[in-house]
């Protein structure tokens, strides 16, 4: 039993708690943990007699290398992707792709332009004018099904050679690989609290000397039940943080330590998709991968990726910046998936799961500090996702086998963990690559979306062909403040008051309410393709909510919600576990919670410390789907 | 292809004088199957007075052969599985059938083994035109199969309801007693306990179904939980209508950590993908969302109602018959009221 | 007084799958098995909790879990379970799933069981789900108990109360929500499990590191089973089309749905 000295986190009340020694946490297996962990792996495989194996902290046994993973499996990543795959090749130079389930090597590339072929979307006048122009040209020069093929695709979206994958299959891939060995253990259905911090006695400042499990036997409110049971701390030599882009730990490691002058983690993306079983007679073949922009809302890029054995996975990305305070993503991919140019090799298909995330698409503007004493950061959560390319698994995993090569060195030469040797060697790897250079050229290539959808693609054009030397500049606010809470539009102000009656008559949310107010056409199910929100969230999976544990989503002050108009926390919930309650306080069912994140960064009231009123916590279980 | 021969071995119900309902429907199944082969229907009965028994057989052609004891009296392996066995052994048959029932599930494995044959339960129908061919279904109720079996003796344990019961007319058949010998029983049975809570709400041969799902115990249109009331008002239908309680999994586990919500409900009551598929006439279903895994415990109820207040759930696209979109706690009520006036 | 406890487990796809079945060589199999999401069967993981709270309270007793399934699958489904409860792994690697026999499997386990040493079969409760969740034939425990020469068996089990004297009392469901009660003299015996009373334990990480020195030695020494099909024959494999046509009552008052209602329950 250990009583802290040092301290976990604001809340967490001082009692004896049971200690584990680890020379390495790990907290989240997501790519870049997958990374991490093959490359360390694979070198003590390789030569398990070898001293710098040896544990420090259990005598005569190789190093204790222990993963925790919220999830309850680790196949429960939620990503359809492409990937150039430049580092997963790297670590697999004999890969056989029949070995992973829904993996397909790329085939053919398209980039659409997608017309609106129902006129509910809010689409600036430039582009109205080009709209007219292309409609004039239908049935030539690219143009079909209210969609424009662009006759060539830019370099930096290319993904020649790359592999079209479910993060989910991948994960268990390469996770039943690593556990085999017996090093390393990865802890499903764990979630990590936070960081252990210690007082730095060789400098000023912290350093993190493990990590706190999260307390079990509690009731929704965190109040300790009859069965309570203290979370665990597992002190370790080495924390490696890989927990994504609004993970706990960093998090807390970022409040705690602060971040570098000028980052931020500002800009933001909801992503969900559809996987879906296509029809028999289907002419895509697998490899087939689609990007598309213009519908359904100008600022709203879709996917395809065609998968083996006619599956594909099928989405959408809705931004922080598409300023619409009822913004949404389901009702979105509904009518995305039946634009013409989708629909026509959709249409006779199957829906089998569903899956969403939000995504950090703030690039290196919103880089933490990389290492500490005692720390690393990698993948996602750690800047790493290029915004350019769209691109951010490879990156992620790359991370992750730059940092284990930094481990080996410095077990090799017995050095220890500090923010010095992890720079000198980890942080120093990283800035010498190519996901640097490519995240470098990526920088501020989504800048232009903040003044607007047209100069929004003509500046991720200009820095995607300069190669990131030019680009336009902007102010890119707080996620926050880019939720528009007034909408001057006339028509707006006019559907508000229309919705209003409908939400109140038919008892559905406000946001889908609004849509259909603006045009967009009711959904009519056909229980195939076209379901329920609730129906999807049951479809090839389902969310996992143990009970035992506290809601991992607290409103902070009730009064802020209450005096917020906007709502968007419930517009953007993936799985609808946030809805309207009695007394203007959203009320959260976990039960449904996807772990997407999404209400984090979709939340408009600021509390006095200056903190989201949306608390996010460390969380067990989320959406638990194999086909993602 | 050697004629086949066959057996329907039958029990006594808990008074010990007649047999089950589920034994006498197995007895129809036998029979027609026996009709069918035109091959001889042998009967074996398991009682504490075979005797006495067989007079829930008249007029079926068929040799009926008996083991009777004390031992027999309660359902217990080593006993059961012996009595089987010798039954077997008199009858020397090649099909053995027997009803799905508790006594008969907790030995037909153990008796398979003993006299070397194969066996499949949970069976929904027997068909086939010169081979055996059987239904079952396999993922609790999510895929339906059909299967034959070269090796015999094979036994088919027959899921209830699925034939009805056999009601013969004059004439008794002269039963023939087996001698069984019994192995030292070291298992006493002592007796059946039904549910401290409430009474029994499981009633297998009620007319109609009533499954409370997980809405019955959130948050209503004032904000608030109402599970007293809820409670309350699931007793009185039951208790009105004599009707059996199923519940969704999401509800019986809602309390955390195995303590319900409404302390009438146990794991027992779960219909589902991780409970009961019980067979009734009619289901109504209330505060549920329909999806699959729910319906799948549904696999044997022939009319189907569910009130929601969701018009979009999943009993209303193709899994029910009527789908009411409306306050259950505001309808039950009514119903109550109204049972109550017309009793 | 101490207990050998041997529970059998197999695992199942989580249960909220979309399950499909398709014609593989040997008969039917389900689409797109192996990525499915593996948990342990549910009620023989109602039977390893008892089991563990038995053993808990019987110092010098041990518990087995002895699984078959595919080794890939078992190895995941390990790393949840290891995390409840402490056990010893006998893993047998084989392509097992609902479709596959089940005295075949009976058969593999019982070699699993009689080849583990320090096993007393005179103290051995042996455990499992009174049915799978994917066959669901309640035939592989029976079967087990036979092959090791066991005749005291029980099925539908929620409730085992051991006495100081080696004897227990045993609840088992039978019809009508009720419950059978008997008293056995002593091991060994056969439980077939449905639910029992306990909740499903907290994840524990130094259980799970407990239990990883023997459960990573025991899938990596796993000996494969192959498993024969004792004559049976698939002759069909599908799901139900039974899709019923809908009415969906959206405007009736509460009272003239009720007055619906009753005149549906009153009709034969």
């Amino acid at each position: 039993m250990n009583r802290m000295k040092e301290t976990a986190g604001s809340c967490a009340p001082e009692i004896e708690r049971p200690t584990l020694e680890a020379d390495i946490a790990c907290v989240g297996f997501g790519p870049a943990m997958g990374g991490f962990l093959t490359t360390l792996n694979r070198a003590w495989m390789a030569n398990p007699a070898d001293p710098m194996f040896e544990s420090k902290v259990a005598a005569g046994l190789p190093l204790q290398v222990l993963c925790y993973e919220r999830a309850d499996d680790i196949a429960a990543g939620v990503s359809g992707v492409v990937t150039a795959a430049q580092g997963i090749r790297g670590s697999f130079p004999d890969l056989n792709l029949a070995d992973i389930s829904m993996a397909a090597p790329v085939t053919s590339e398209r980039i659409l332009y997608l017309l609106d072929p129902i006129g509910a979307s809010r689409r600036p006048l430039t582009l109205r004018i080009a709209d007219r122009v292309l409609r004039a040209l239908n049935g030539t020069l690219g143009v079909r099904d209210h969609a424009y093929e662009l006759p060539w695709s830019p370099r930096f979206l290319h993904k020649t050679g790359g592999l079209v994958m479910s993060i989910g299959q991948f994960n268990q891939w390469v996770g039943t690989q690593i556990m085999a060995s017996g090093l390393v253990q990865i802890w499903p259905g764990m979630p990590v609290s936070q960081p252990l911090f210690a007082q730095n006695f060789e400098r000023t400042g912290d350093q993190v000397v493990g990590i706190r499990l999260t307390d079990q036997g509690v009731e929704k409110n965190g109040e300790p039940g009859a069965a309570y049971v203290a979370g665990i701390d597992v002190r370790a030599r080495l924390t490696v943080i890989g927990d994504g882009p609004f993970g706990s730990v960093g998090r807390a490691i970022d409040q705690r330590m602060g971040m570098p002058s000028g980052h931020d983690k500002r800009e933001w993306a909801l992503g969900m998709k559809f996987v879906i079983e296509l029809p028999e007679e289907t002419a895509l073949k697998a490899g087939t991968v689609w990007h598309t922009f213009g519908y359904p809302e100008p600022a709203i890029f879709g996917f395809l990726y065609v998968h083996p054995e006619r599956l594909a996975s099928v989405g959408i990305f809705v931004p922080s910046w598409l300023g619409d305070p009822s913004r949404t993503v389901y009702r979105y991919l509904q009518h995305y998936i039946q634009h013409p140019a989708l629909w026509r090799h959709l249409r006779d298909g199957k829906l089998r799961s569903w899956g969403a995330k939000s995504l950090d698409e703030s690039g290196q503007h919103g880089e933490p500090f990389l290492v500490g004493d005692g720390y690393a950061r990698i993948g996602e959560g750690s800047g790493s996702t290029n915004m350019l390319a769209g691109s951010g698994v490879d990156e992620a995993w790359t991370t992750g086998v730059q940092l284990a090569e930094a481990v080996l060195e410095l077990l090799r030469n017995q050095r220890s963990f500090t923010q010095e040797n992890l720079a000198a060697i980890y942080e120093a790897r990283r800035r010498a690559s190519w996901v640097e250079q490519n995240a470098r050229n990526a920088i501020n290539a989504r800048n232009g979306f903040h003044l607007g959808f047209v100069p929004g693609i003509i500046g991720m054009a200009i820095a995607g062909m300069t190669g990131g030397t030019i680009s336009l500049g902007a102010n890119i606010p707080p996620a926050h403040k880019q939720i528009k809470k007034k909408q001057g539009k006339s028509k707006d102000d006019l559907t508000r008051a229309e919705v209003a009656k409908l939400v109140v008559d038919d008892g559905r949310p406000l946001h889908d309410a609004m849509m259909s107010a603006r045009g967009w056409p009711e959904i009519v199910f056909d229980g195939k393709l076209l379901v329920s929100q609730q129906d999807a969230l049951m479809l090839g999976g389902k969310v996992q909510a143990m009970p035992g544990f506290a809601d991992h989503l607290v409103f902070r002050d009730a009064g802020l919600c209450i005096q917020c108009d906007e709502k968007t926390c419930i517009a953007m919930c993936s799985g609808q576990a946030l809805t309207s309650g009695s007394g203007d306080i959203p009320v959260f069912e976990r039960e449904k919670c996807v772990h997407c994140g999404a209400c984090i960064w979709n939340c408009t009231q600021i509390t006095g410390e200056g903190l989201t009123n949306i608390e996010f916590r460390a969380g067990v279980g989320g959406l638990h789907s194999a086909e993602n | 292809m050697m004629p086949e021969a066959i057996l329907v071995l039958t029990h006594t119900d808990e008074a010990g004088s007649s047999l089950t309902k589920s034994s006498l429907e197995t007895v129809t199944a036998g029979k027609t199957l026996a009709d069918r082969l035109e091959t001889p229907l042998v009967i074996g009965i398991l009682a504490t007075d075979s005797n006495a028994a067989a007079k829930s057989l008249p007029g079926l052609n068929a040799r009926i052969l008996g083991v009777s004891g004390e031992a027999f009296e309660k359902p217990q392996y080593a006993a059961d599985v012996a009595a089987c066995e010798a039954l077997c052994n008199a009858a020397q048959a090649t099909v053995i059938l027997a009803p799905q029932s508790s006594r008969m599930a907790r030995v037909a494995a153990g008796l398979a083994h003993r006299i070397s044959g194969s066996i499949d339960t949970h069976i929904t129908s027997i068909q086939g035109d010169e081979a055996i061919e059987v239904t079952r279904w396999l993922y609790r109720q999510r895929i339906e199969a059909t299967i034959t079996r070269s090796v015999r003796p094979w036994i088919l344990l027959i899921e209830g309801g699925v034939c009805a019961a056999y009601e013969g007319h004059e004439g008794e058949g002269e039963l023939e007693q087996v001698a069984v010998e019994l192995p030292e029983l070291r298992t006493n049975v002592i007796g059946t306990r039904a549910p401290a809570h409430s009474g029994q709400t499981i009633r297998p041969d009620a007319k109609m179904l009533f499954v409370a799902g997980a809405g019955w115990t959130k948050k209503q249109a004032d904000g608030q939980v109402h599970a007293g009331e809820a409670g309350e008002l699931i007793l009185s239908f039951l208790q009105k209508t004599s009707a059996s309680l199923g519940s969704s999994k999401s509800l019986v586990d809602q309390g955390g950590d195995g303590q319900p919500v409404l302390p009438f409900l146990s794991h027992m009551n779960q219909v589902g993908q991780t409970g009961a598929t019980p067979r009734h006439p009619k289901g109504l279903a209330t505060c549920c969302h329909g999806e699959e895994p729910h319906v799948v415990g549904w696999r044997f109820i022939t009319e189907r109602r569910a009130i929601s207040l969701d018009p979009n759930c999943g009993w209303a696209r193709g899994k029910a018959d009527v789908v009411y979109i409306a306050d259950a706690f505001k309808v039950i009520a009514k119903v109550n009221e109204l049972l109550a006036l017309k009793a | 007084m101490s207990l050998h406890i041997v529970v059998c487990a197999g695992i199942v796809p989580d249960p909220l799958q979309t399950l499909e079945p398709i014609a593989g060589p040997n008969g039917p199999a389900l689409k797109n098995e192996m990525m499915l999401p593996a948990v342990l069967d549910p009620w023989a993981a109602s039977a390893l909790y008892e089991a563990a709270t038995l053993v808990s309270k019987f110092p010098g007793s041990r518990l087995w879990l002895v699984s078959l399934g595919p080794k890939a699958k078992l190895q995941q489904v390990m790393m949840t379970i290891a995390q409840k409860v402490t056990f010893e792994l006998v893993a047998v690697d084989s392509a097992s799933n609902g479709f596959a026999d089940a005295s075949a499997t009976a058969s593999a386990l019982a070699s699993g069981i009689a080849a583990i040493p320090d096993l007393d079969r005179t103290k051995l409760l042996l455990f499992g789900g009174w049915e799978s969740a994917s066959r669901g034939a309640g035939v592989t425990l029976q079967t087990v108990g036979e092959l090791l020469g066991i005749t005291d068996q029980f099925a539908g089990v929620d409730q085992i109360d051991m006495r100081e004297d080696g004897s227990f009392e045993v609840l088992e469901r039978v019809e009508g929500g009720k419950h059978q009660a008997s008293v056995c003299a002593g091991a060994p015996a056969v439980l077939g499990w449905a639910t029992g009373n306990l909740p499903e334990p907290h994840n524990n990480p130094q259980i799970g590191m407990a239990n990883m020195r023997t459960v990573m030695p025991a899938l990596q020494r796993a000996k494969q089973a192959a498993l024969t099909n004792d004559g049976q024959q698939y002759l069909s494999a599908s799901l139900p089309s039974q899709q019923r046509q809908t009415r969906v009552v959206r405007d009736l008052a509460p009272d003239a749905i009720a007055q619906e209602l009753v005149e549906w329950i009153r009709t034969q």
